[in-house]
């Protein structure tokens, strides 16, 4: 099968070279060295920029090459799987370009497409100092004056806030609290007076050392009118809409890492020996390495659905959203942490000793994802405030049948993405959950017609009675605004392990006669990816004491090496690799 | 090197039988091996079967328990064949050490 | 060196309210201009540098006599004690801790096991005027395999001479003297290595090379590097111990580095839990202070409680190597592989909390980073967790079959935290366990006086069910996972038994120091949280009620952040 956001992707990557040659400019060697220099990743951005990345952050409407949130999401992953720094560095021009896409006009759109086309690198200014992921707690104010707008304030832990020459910046436009006292403001920093602002030094970071993480005071700075995004006092919605789409994507990241860490896992279990053995042959760790690949076909299985999601189920993004950004960075954190287990001493090496000390810098980079763009607590919070719709339709089985059906079934076209469909209150609750007894009762139909093992329907049976009772506790927290016990944290987080469950499922289900070749298609067949990561999740869900009897792990060692000796990456989809194997 | 412990020696007539205790022991080392005990000697040395240091400190726990002494763990190390072992184990359960 | 008396027989809390005289060296970690403050130690992990300020702090403690046995002319009597001592250098910075301290531990623990008297004078002299010393046990085509270690050590005349190399060794490049692990036979096998301890100073130039520092994402400023001997002669008389006893001279001395070492790295906990602390109490969200909402309260108590946790399990341990001698081989791996465990997982929720600032390598909270870096070098230095648990598992079907529930429980002694121990003896250390588990059984007895209590009792009840299932499985256990090449099933009961031990060693502690001078520690509410932690790990549900605990947990954080005192078990004054 030939899944057309992969193509595109590996077609990018092709264009990128082998990173294991050092001639290249996105290669492992300079990647390493910059890290260690803290250098912003200058040529290797423009690189991308050569190679017409930024078309594809501007929607076609505006004259991009933005045709599905899919296929960003595998580019950015083609390019996190290289470098996070990079990928961060130069993908933050799309999330600060989004909230025009989600709320600006027509003219506005077109006019700044026509910008990042041509380079113009734009940043996103939402955090202040004080108040962190409390967005309407923001001081930066938007005073309205004749012409336009007077700014002061700072606002602080901007990505590119040095660099980018726009920014789009959330400013309080009213003085009394509350959402609708908050507008958008697409500033030109070229065009300001520059007595009227100061660029402030870029933090020095634990991981993505060369990003420049700063942040941008205003003083007075004069704006004119029509740099306004939306209508005045629109601005924290748009933000909230904005974030559903780039919290989606994020997931990118997550993947891109985690390809990173499993194939320097992969790498070394196949070379290294311990006890006389080679690491692959040790029975515990063959099993580290078979879990975290479980995990990343997970997480690939969830990120993909999730961005179709945008275009089919764009009304329930604001579930999809929050449950992505939660459960695919911290999956991949623990599938990171696992494989350092694995690579013992070479997961912590700086410098030459092994592989460029690519593995450190990985698990270093990647914490980032967790935290920026709204971080667990911000994410399960918002599922939290969800409980009663997400309650409500699981109990009443509510499934947009045909939205479900596009954002799963790989061989059907995307419909066009609707920024009117977004909405703040997601009225249809989650219909990849609420359509998760559905997928387990057709997964007990094929087990009666031998299609697939016994063991694939007990775990999803478990599972299914792991969401009832876990939606029935929902049902049951009181809706709390500010004081939400801590309690409703961990529901909000079982419920993100639901909803990989019922997306891994559905995913499984629409696909599994499409993906049959190679070794991809020894993943599917009996399902067996979609065992090993309904195992984990039941593992999570409702956790048992060992017997030993999980071998769908070892299972999955076969496909493994099949797929990496092939040269291929690891994942659910065929996807050739640009690395020169060894 | 090693003191039987007083109190708990085994006395009996089988215990210090040499054939059986070379086939206990041959049936323990065929047990951690898992291979039949008829593809092993007893004048082979344990490391060459593959029985590693780990096994060998286990295997001395083994025989404490069944004879009731108290060994140095690392018997194993120094007599590194099962005949070995047994020549000392008849030694120590006769009192001669 | 008079401030430094720490562990003398009387009365640990004796002093409790004045500081810490090791911290109070180091002076106020948060103030700016203080030359051994978190921003000088920043600075110098950027530099990965040692910070010499530090060095001088530790150097005028004398340091190096803690590592000395009292026999020497050292300060080293109880393993417990010298935990503790360590912990406000781990408190500052753990490179220093490790890199210019336990390391000492590490490279002549063997030579107090086993060295002959002049050895062991020569090597005291070497510390006790603060030298430096270097364990070069370990290579990287071996890493912790140490019986297939290949550098050799062969007789010529009544010399040895040594040829081959060893890597990834801390301080090597400046240390006085090394211990060396050397293959002295070519036969396999365990008989086939010996130690050797080197005069690094009077060694020919000639036949000695240094290679470059090796560079880590933590503890940046550590001085790892490698030795390559060329043919490199050593007299006779530098053998430690007999030809062929390296590997059980490690496997002995190596327990009491563990759980020294263990006990040390809580003071990194210790600061990263008060600095989270400090900015939950500082930081405003949501109109309040974030110390003020339900998800950071429950973070920071379970947080505290996992330190509690840590530091039960590993002061146990460390007075067992007095106690319970015969045992220490199985609960100084447990200790090693469940404390960092326990510690990652407690620091990645509380880097949640600190969100972007756990992020950040300056600013008031930037030490936070560092010790998160620092961490996992920490835990995989000196015996990282699939080697822990590959000690413990061949030992789990013996205790399995002839020990659990049947061997009595452990001495009182072994939890009383001010009761001296008996002297430290290397000669009675076994190196695998007897079948004697005291730590495990006293969960049997605490159990039996609890089973009344509301909460208690069923905790207690869920952690006997464990230990019961752990039995029944260890003794399944088919030959091929009894080793360290088994099944991930074999890896899962170990973890699973080590958790029991922590439970059992929180019991033990909470019975036992009921005259502790902190009501805190006498009270339930923490042993409560405690063993609801440890049983949520092993997948119990949890004990309704429990939960109602969290507050008198949290208000004592607060009071020991507020009244400046660690927050371990002793919970003494810092600075």
């Amino acid at each position: 099968m030939r899944h057309a956001p992969y193509e595109l992707a590996a077609e990018f990557d092709r264009r990128l070279g082998d990173p294991s040659d050092a001639g290249r400019l996105f290669s492992h060697a300079r990647c390493a060295a910059l890290d260690d220099r803290e250098e912003f990743p200058q040529e290797i951005c423009r690189e991308l920029d050569v190679l017409g990345l930024p078309a594809h952050y501007v929607p076609t409407e505006h004259g991009g090459t933005l045709r599905s949130y899919e296929e960003a999401v595998q580019l950015m992953r083609a390019v996190a799987r290289r470098d996070l720094t990079v990928a961060i560095a130069h993908g933050k021009t799309f999330l600060g370009a989004v909230s025009v896409w989600v709320g600006g006009d027509r003219d506005q759109a077109d006019a700044l497409g026509a910008e990042i086309a041509g380079g113009t690198i734009v940043s996103w200014g939402l955090t202040e100092r004080e108040h962190g992921s409390d967005l309407l707690a923001g001081e930066v104010l938007a005073e309205r004056v004749a012409d336009g707008y007077r700014v002061s304030g700072e606002k602080w832990l901007i990505n590119n806030g040095t660099r980018g020459h726009l920014v789009c910046l959330l400013a309080r436009t009213a003085r009394d609290a509350g959402p609708r006292s908050f507008g958008i403001l697409l500033v030109d920093k070229r065009k300001l007076d520059p007595a009227s602002y100061r660029t402030l030094p870029a933090e020095r970071l634990h991981g993505i050392r060369g990003a420049d993480i700063s942040g941008i005071a205003f003083a007075d700075a004069a704006v004119p009118g029509t740099a306004l995004v939306g209508p005045e006092g629109g601005g924290v919605e748009i933000v909230l809409k904005s974030l559903q789409l780039t919290r989606t994507l994020c997931a990118s990241l997550s993947l891109g890492a985690a390809d990173h860490a499993l194939r320097l896992g992969t790498d070394y279990a196949l070379r290294r020996e311990n006890y006389g053995s080679l690491l692959i042959d040790l029975p515990q760790s063959r099993r580290l390495l078979a879990l975290s690949y479980a995990d990343l076909l997970l997480a690939e299985a969830v990120t993909v659905v999730a961005s179709r999601g945008i275009h089919a189920l764009t009304g329930e993004l604001g579930v999809i959203s929050a449950a992505t950004k939660f459960f695919v960075p911290n999956l991949v954190e623990q599938a990171v942490k696992r494989l350092a287990k694995l690579m013992g001493s070479r997961a912590l090496l700086v410098g030459d000793t092994h592989e460029h000390g690519r593995f450190q810098k990985v698990q270093r980079d990647h914490r980032i994802v967790g935290i920026f763009d709204g971080n667990s607590v911000v994410n399960l919070h918002s599922l939290v405030n969800q409980f009663p719709l997400l309650a409500k339709s699981y109990r009443r089985g509510t499934v947009d049948a045909a939205g479900l059906t596009a954002a799963t079934t790989l061989t059907d076209p995307l419909p066009e993405f609707d920024r009117d469909r977004l909405t703040l209150l997601a009225r249809g609750g989650c219909s990849v959950v609420q359509a998760l007894p559905a997928g387990v009762a057709e997964l007990t139909a094929l087990v009666a017609r031998g299609e697939v093992p016994e063991s694939l329907e007990r775990t999803a049976i478990g599972l299914k009675l792991a969401a009832d009772e876990l939606l029935a506790a929902i049902a049951a927290q009181r809706p709390a605004a500010v004081d939400v016990p801590a309690e409703a944290f961990d529901l909000a987080e079982r419920y993100t392990a639901c909803f990989a469950a019922a997306a891994a499922i559905q995913l499984w289900l629409r696909n599994r006669a499409t993906v049959v070749d190679g070794p991809a298609g020894a993943l599917w067949r009996s399902g067996l990816w979609l065992e090993a990561a309904l195992t984990r999740l039941l593992g999570r869900l409702r956790p048992a004491r060992p017997d030993g009897t999980d071998d769908v792990f070892e299972r999955l060692v076969e496909p493994l090496v099949a797929q990496h000796e092939a040269g291929q990456l690891l994942s659910l989809l065929p996807y050739q690799q640009q690395e020169a194997r060894r | 090197m090693t003191t039987p412990k007083q109190d708990t020696a085994a006395t009996d007539t089988a215990a210090t039988d040499p054939d059986a205790i070379r086939d206990w022991l041959l049936d323990r080392v065929a047990f951690y091996l898992e291979r039949p005990v008829t593809d092993l000697r007893p004048d082979v040395k344990l490391v060459e079967y593959g029985l590693d240091s780990v096994y060998a400190l286990t295997l001395c726990g083994d025989i404490e328990d069944e004879y009731g002494l108290e060994l140095e763990p690392t018997l194993a190390w120094d007599h590194p064949t099962v005949d070995a072992i047994v020549t000392l184990l008849r030694e120590m359960i006769s009192g001669n050490r | 060196m008079t401030a430094a008396t720490p562990g003398t027989a009387t009365g640990l809390f004796a002093d409790l309210d004045t500081p810490d005289p090791l911290d109070a060296r180091f002076g106020d970690p948060t103030d700016p201009a203080n030359p051994a403050g978190f921003d000088a130690f920043l600075a110098a992990d950027e530099r990965g540098e040692l910070l010499p300020a530090g060095r001088q702090v530790v150097d005028g403690f004398g340091l190096g006599a803690e590592f000395v046995p009292r026999g020497l002319g050292g300060r080293l009597g109880q393993v417990d004690d010298l935990a503790r001592v360590l912990r406000p250098v781990f408190r500052r910075d753990a490179a220093l801790g490790l890199g210019y301290g336990a390391i000492n531990l590490i490279s002549s623990a063997t030579v107090w096991a086993a060295g002959n008297a002049e050895q062991r004078r020569w090597l005291a002299d070497v510390l006790l005027r603060n030298g430096q010393t270097a364990g070069a046990y370990t290579e990287l085509a071996t890493g912790h395999d140490l019986v297939r270690s290949r550098l050799r050590a062969t007789v010529r005349g009544d010399e040895l001479v040594l040829s081959g190399g060893k890597e990834v060794i801390n301080n090597i490049a400046r240390a006085d003297a090394a211990t060396v692990l050397a293959r002295t036979s070519d036969e396999p096998g365990s008989r086939s290595h010996s130690l050797v301890l080197v005069d690094l100073a009077s060694v020919p130039r000639d036949r000695l090379r240094f290679l470059p520092r090796f560079r880590t994402s933590g503890m940046r400023a550590i001085n790892l590097g490698g030795v390559e001997f060329l043919d490199c002669p050593v007299p006779a008389s530098a053998l430690v111990g007999g030809a062929g006893e390296a590997l059980e001279t490690v496997l002995r001395a190596f327990q009491v580095t563990k759980a020294a070492l263990t006990g040390a790295t809580i003071g990194s906990l210790d600061t990263q839990l008060r600095t989270v602390t400090r900015f939950a109490l500082e930081r405003r969200l949501y109109q309040r202070s974030v110390a003020d909402l339900p998800l950071p309260r429950a973070v920071l108590a379970g947080a505290f409680t996992d330190l509690l946790i840590a530091d039960c399990l590993a002061t146990t341990v460390c007075r067992a190597l007095h106690v319970l001698p015969r045992q220490t081989s199985v609960y100084a791996a447990a200790a090693k592989y469940l404390v960092p465990m326990l510690t990652q997982d407690c620091v990645d929720e509380l880097a949640v909390l600190l969100g972007a600032r756990s992020f950040l390598r300056d600013g008031p909270y930037g030490i936070f980073q560092k010790h998160l870096r620092d961490l996992p070098v920490g835990s995989l230095a000196h015996a990282g967790e699939t080697v822990c648990q590959a000690t413990i598992i061949p030992q789990l079907p013996r205790l399995a079959r002839k020990s659990w529930f049947a061997t009595p429980p452990a001495p009182a002694t072994l939890f009383r935290l001010d009761e001296p121990l008996p002297e430290l003896d290397f000669d009675r250390l076994e190196i695998t366990a007897k079948p004697d588990d005291g730590l495990a059984a006293t969960l049997l007895d605490v159990e039996q006086d609890l089973r009344d209590d509301p909460l208690l009792g069923p905790l207690c009840g869920q952690l006997v069910a464990e230990l019961a299932a752990l039995r029944a499985d260890c003794l399944d256990l088919a030959p091929r996972n009894r080793t360290p090449l088994a099944a991930p099933i074999s890896f899962e009961l170990a973890e699973r038994y080590a958790i029991v031990l922590a439970a059992s060693a929180c019991l033990g502690v909470w019975r036992h120091n009921q005259d502790h001078p902190d009501p805190f520690l006498r009270d339930t509410a923490w042993l409560v949280a405690a063993l609801g932690r440890l049983t949520a790990r092993l997948g119990r549900d949890p004990v309704p009620g429990a939960a109602a605990v969290e507050p008198a947990v949290f208000a004592a954080l607060v009071e020991r952040h507020e009244s400046n005192r660690g927050f371990d078990l002793v919970g003494r004054r810092l600075c």
